[in-house]
């Protein structure tokens, strides 16, 4: 895939409409997921994609094919869906990163893996609970929010995560566990509900 | 507890992202703390429904029409902005080069509003300091040193009676 890209960089660097389309139609829906989970608003993630690709052509001549193509895409809508986002709420309250005593309380609950049982790929529970995902997405702050996107959907790690957002490696760790309790907090009454009926025998399962 | 705000941050961490020495002492810690074990587990739930969601919701989206937005917006934008018009759009060989130098500059003043409010300043300030030392007739005053210093935004004309401030910074506009 990288080097079929690094051939479709090429041909668009040289004017071939097509192969600037191609990369485009390849990495539409991913550029488009990304952004709806920075920015939560689908017609602005959509703005958002296509904002990405118009800069990504324009930028295309900078592209030295140091990382592949669709690192360097995503970099880009990063940037851009955070600006957005920025743009439309102003700056807003800065949560602490660190991990307190008081944010490990109920802990121990574990209610979503509760409501899997004994079953953690229980795709109906999975695909019930991701009908809720966006929803209790949309419910965290821009930076939880970004960071779960980057590491659930572009799947960067600890380092690539530090790079592209700029702060430590430390703060990364303890910005994805605030940002895994907050939706794991947003998740907890539907999973709830759902394993009292497993347990009540009323999934009729 | 002091254990467990240790280690819940590297809870969720992937293969290979903690050194080896940190992956050990968390799998040790896991196995004597039911707390962090559940926080474990629901990590675990967590991971890869994101992803599924906002993937399932871009295939649900009708891109038909999306790579055409984008090239028909890629048509109207310019391949970069530059502060100077490009090289290439003045023929090489100009004979009236003084005519030609001419235009393009104040097509770059009617393009950048900030570039033509400094020169719209500088030329104030220049026609004050021509007013200032011709005054009485063209009888120049005597002046100790004539300086215009413009750091910091500030417009000063230094004189033999003490610097004068032409113009500060929110006067000029920028």
């Amino acid at each position: 895939m990288d080097g079929d890209d690094l051939a479709l960089v090429e041909r668009a660097k040289s004017g071939e409409t097509d192969a600037f389309r191609a990369l485009v139609v390849r990495y539409q829906r991913k550029v488009y997921a990304v952004a709806l989970g920075i920015v939560k608003d689908p017609d602005l993630a959509w703005d958002v994609a296509q904002d990405v690709f118009v800069r990504a052509h324009r930028g295309l001549e900078g592209f030295k094919g140091e990382s592949s193509f669709f690192t360097w895409l995503f970099r880009i809508a990063t940037h851009v869906a955070i600006d957005s986002v920025r743009k439309e709420r102003g700056a807003q309250r800065d949560d602490v990163d660190e991990v307190r005593e008081c944010d490990l309380v109920d802990a121990g609950e574990g209610i979503l893996a509760t409501g899997l049982g004994s079953d953690p790929s229980d795709t109906l529970l999975r695909r019930e609970l991701g009908l809720r995902i966006a929803s209790a997405l949309a419910t965290l702050p821009e930076k939880h929010r970004t960071i779960l996107v980057l590491r659930e959907v572009e799947g960067l790690s600890y380092e690539e995560l530090a790079d592209r957002l700029g702060i430590h490696k430390g703060t990364v760790m303890s910005r994805l566990f605030h940002a895994r309790r907050k939706m794991q907090a947003a998740l907890r009454p539907y999973a709830g509900t759902r394993s009292a009926r497993r347990r009540d025998g009323g999934d009729g399962e | 507890m002091r254990a467990c705000l240790r280690f819940a941050p590297m809870i969720g961490s992937r293969e290979g992202e903690l050194p080896a020495e940190e992956a050990r002492s968390l799998a040790a810690h896991l196995s004597e703390c039911p707390s962090c074990r559940a926080l474990s587990a629901e990590a675990a739930v967590l991971e890869g429904l994101v992803s599924e969601a906002l993937l399932a919701k871009a295939a649900a989206r009708d891109f038909s029409p999306f790579v055409d937005l984008v090239l028909s917006r890629v048509e109207r934008t310019p391949a970069r902005r530059s502060l100077w018009p490009r090289a290439t759009a003045l023929p090489r060989s100009t004979p009236a080069r003084g005519r030609g130098l001419a235009r393009p500059f104040l097509a770059l003043l009617a393009r950048n509003w900030k570039l033509a409010t400094a020169f719209a300043v500088a030329l104030v300030a220049a026609a004050s300091v021509f007013m200032y030392v011709h005054r009485d007739n063209g009888e120049p005053e005597e002046i100790a040193s004539l300086e215009i210093d413009l750091e910091g935004g500030d417009t000063v004309l230094q004189t033999s009676d003490g610097p004068v401030v032409l113009f500060a910074p929110d006067e000029s506009g920028s």
